[in-house]
């Protein structure tokens, strides 16, 4: 199969926060857009595609592009935007690894992003469920009744926590030490959003439960961020940087949805935490890489963890241990930031959520730590491959990237 | 909340009544929901890959079309469950709730089908719900032919 090698050769990060009330979108965007291209030491006229994306339904501006396109050095070149919900900014590295891997441009500016504050996101996961709630309305469903079942992200990842839960032997003790491991990370990390050094989990333990098993301490916060990453040919990137990140694979899977079986997305998807498509999507990306054994050849791993039970479970779906195993890994320190196997140390979506920019911050992170730019986040191991991946669409869309130092056809 | 005394809120209109399912998914649901009324749950069963979807479906993941009438059992194992109540929203604590017991709501596999069903579990305690659980439908006392008349279930002893 033709395929050109593609590099990260740039990253930049707007800062991460609850709401930025000095910045409108395209402004908040600039500043990452900008950082990027200091960072690469590239200028727009170098760039020869733009790829977006974000969820425009928790701002509530539809094609923000047509506001920023000035602001991202966009006037004038081809550009795509992809919305796939929580997996967005996954779909949008996708997006320009395809551009770039078949031959069609060199140089591609990925750009994912949300300013949450902007807008209500429980109207925009409203909007999500459209599908769901109409199919009930239709039948005379008491929307209160709908209500009391728990709606969005947060209906769904009860479910699977507490099926994952049954299936690991993982307990919420579990899920408190993720958070740990995750906030205190994401200290180390200037672009994370909660940072919350010397966390212990009994802290965790006793914030307040929302619902069944999942307390406030195992919930990702609402963040306003944004994220931009240049890719270009291997060729270009050796020219460009000393140590570039090579993206040797991406491959996703969609299953779907698992939950409110009526009508619109019935199913037969009958535990959410089963994941099938992640091992598919996984698996793919692996052979694509020439990966044979994930445990030993990957030296990091940015799963899609916005609640607890999720980095446990990812990594188990991401075939990087048995099923029901990540548990005792986690006991062990492997995924600490000195550890085997290091997981999130960028702090992860726990700490850090600008929906559209989440996805694609993992395969950000993971290239930054193959660079060796990760800063006081950097694991303490020497990173040759890492994986990325996302969660999200219709809750049950996985994207996986598999990045290295050096590329895959050497 | 906070948000709207920074941000400009607009009023208006969300036409949910316009956004509806095609007749054909309707009348699928319609049938079942009638039967209901003499105490059956009508799955309707795919003839490409054999599974059997309650509520049912026009159309299988496989691309078939489920066209074979079967009745799914009323008992069925608990493939996933939550419970929330009050405090689930605006931050209420615990020991504030106002809710009386907490709510369990749990993801049912009938027997006899290959989907999941989401019910509230009545007459049991948050702490005595497993994944694997046993337990049957409890129909109300008025069954009206409604969605919500399958919404409750209770343990089943065996």
């Amino acid at each position: 199969m033709a395929h050109t090698d593609v590099a990260v050769v740039g990253v930049g990060y707007s800062k991460h926060v609850s709401k930025r009330r000095d910045v409108n979108i395209a402004e908040m965007v600039w500043e990452a857009v900008s950082a990027c291209y200091e960072d690469a030491g590239l200028k727009p006229k170098d760039v020869d595609a733009i790829c977006t994306g974000n969820m425009p339904a928790f701002e509530g501006v539809n094609i923000p592009e047509l506001w920023g396109a000035g602001h991202w050095g966009a006037y004038g070149k081809p550009l795509m935007r992809i919305t796939t919900g929580g997996t967005t900014g996954g779909s949008v590295a996708h997006g320009g690894y395809y551009a770039v891997s078949s031959g069609l441009f060199d140089t591609v500016l990925c750009i994912a992003f949300e300013k949450q504050s902007d807008g209500n996101s429980t109207m925009g996961l409203n909007t999500v469920a459209l599908a769901d709630a109409a199919a009930m309305f239709q039948q005379g469903v008491d929307p209160g009744f709908l209500a009391a079942f728990g709606g969005g992200a947060v209906g769904i990842a009860v479910y699977q926590a507490a099926s994952y839960m049954k299936r690991s032997g993982c307990t919420t003790e579990h899920l408190d030490k993720v958070s740990v491991l995750c906030r205190t990370n994401a200290a180390l990390n200037p672009y994370s959003h909660l940072k919350q050094p010397g966390l212990t989990p009994e802290e965790v333990a006793k914030t307040t439960l929302m619902q069944y098993p999942i307390r406030f301490g195992h919930v990702c916060p609402a963040t306003d961020g944004a994220c931009a990453m240049l890719v270009t040919t291997g060729e270009k990137a050796k020219k460009l940087i000393d140590k570039p990140a090579y993206i040797l694979s991406c491959a996703s899977c969609s299953e779907e949805a698992s939950l409110m079986g009526i009508a619109g997305s019935g199913t037969t998807n009958m535990d959410p935490c089963v994941q099938e498509s992640c091992k598919i999507a996984a698996k793919w990306a692996y052979d694509l890489a020439g990966i044979e054994d994930p445990r030993h050849e990957i030296d990091v791993a940015e799963p899609y963890s916005p609640f607890a039970h999720q980095l446990l479970m990812f990594y188990e779906r991401l075939l990087l241990c048995d099923d029901g195993e990540a548990p005792a890994i986690l006991d062990s320190g492997s995924m600490n930031l000195e550890g085997d196997l290091p997981v999130c140390p960028s702090g992860g979506v726990i700490s850090t959520n600008a929906i559209g920019a989440s996805a694609m911050e993992r395969v950000s992170e993971v290239a930054l730590q193959i660079m060796g730019k990760a800063g006081d986040r950097q694991v303490k191991k020497e990173v040759h491959k890492g994986v990325a991946h996302g969660w999200g669409g219709a809750v049950n869309l996985n994207v996986v990237a598999v990045l290295s130092d050096t590329p895959r056809r050497s | 909340m906070e948000y709207k005394k920074e941000t400009r809120a607009v009023e208006g209109d969300w036409p949910m009544a316009y956004w509806q399912w095609k007749f054909e998914s309707i009348a699928l649901i319609a049938k079942t929901r009638e039967a209901f009324k003499e105490k059956k749950l009508l799955g309707l069963k795919c003839p490409g890959c054999g599974l059997v979807y309650f509520p049912p479906k026009p159309y299988c993941y496989c691309l078939a079309r489920p066209d074979k009438w079967v009745e799914v059992e009323q008992t069925g194992t608990i493939t996933t469950y939550t419970f929330t109540g009050a405090w689930a929203y605006e931050g209420i604590s615990e020991e504030e709730q106002a809710g009386g017991a907490p709510m369990i709501i749990c993801g049912i596999n009938f027997d006899g089908s290959d989907t999941l069903t989401v019910c509230l579990l009545d007459d049991a305690k948050p702490e005595e719900v497993y994944v694997g659980m046993r337990v049957k439908l409890k129909w109300p006392e008025v069954i009206e032919g409604r969605v919500d008349d399958i919404a409750h279930s209770e343990p089943l002893k065996e």
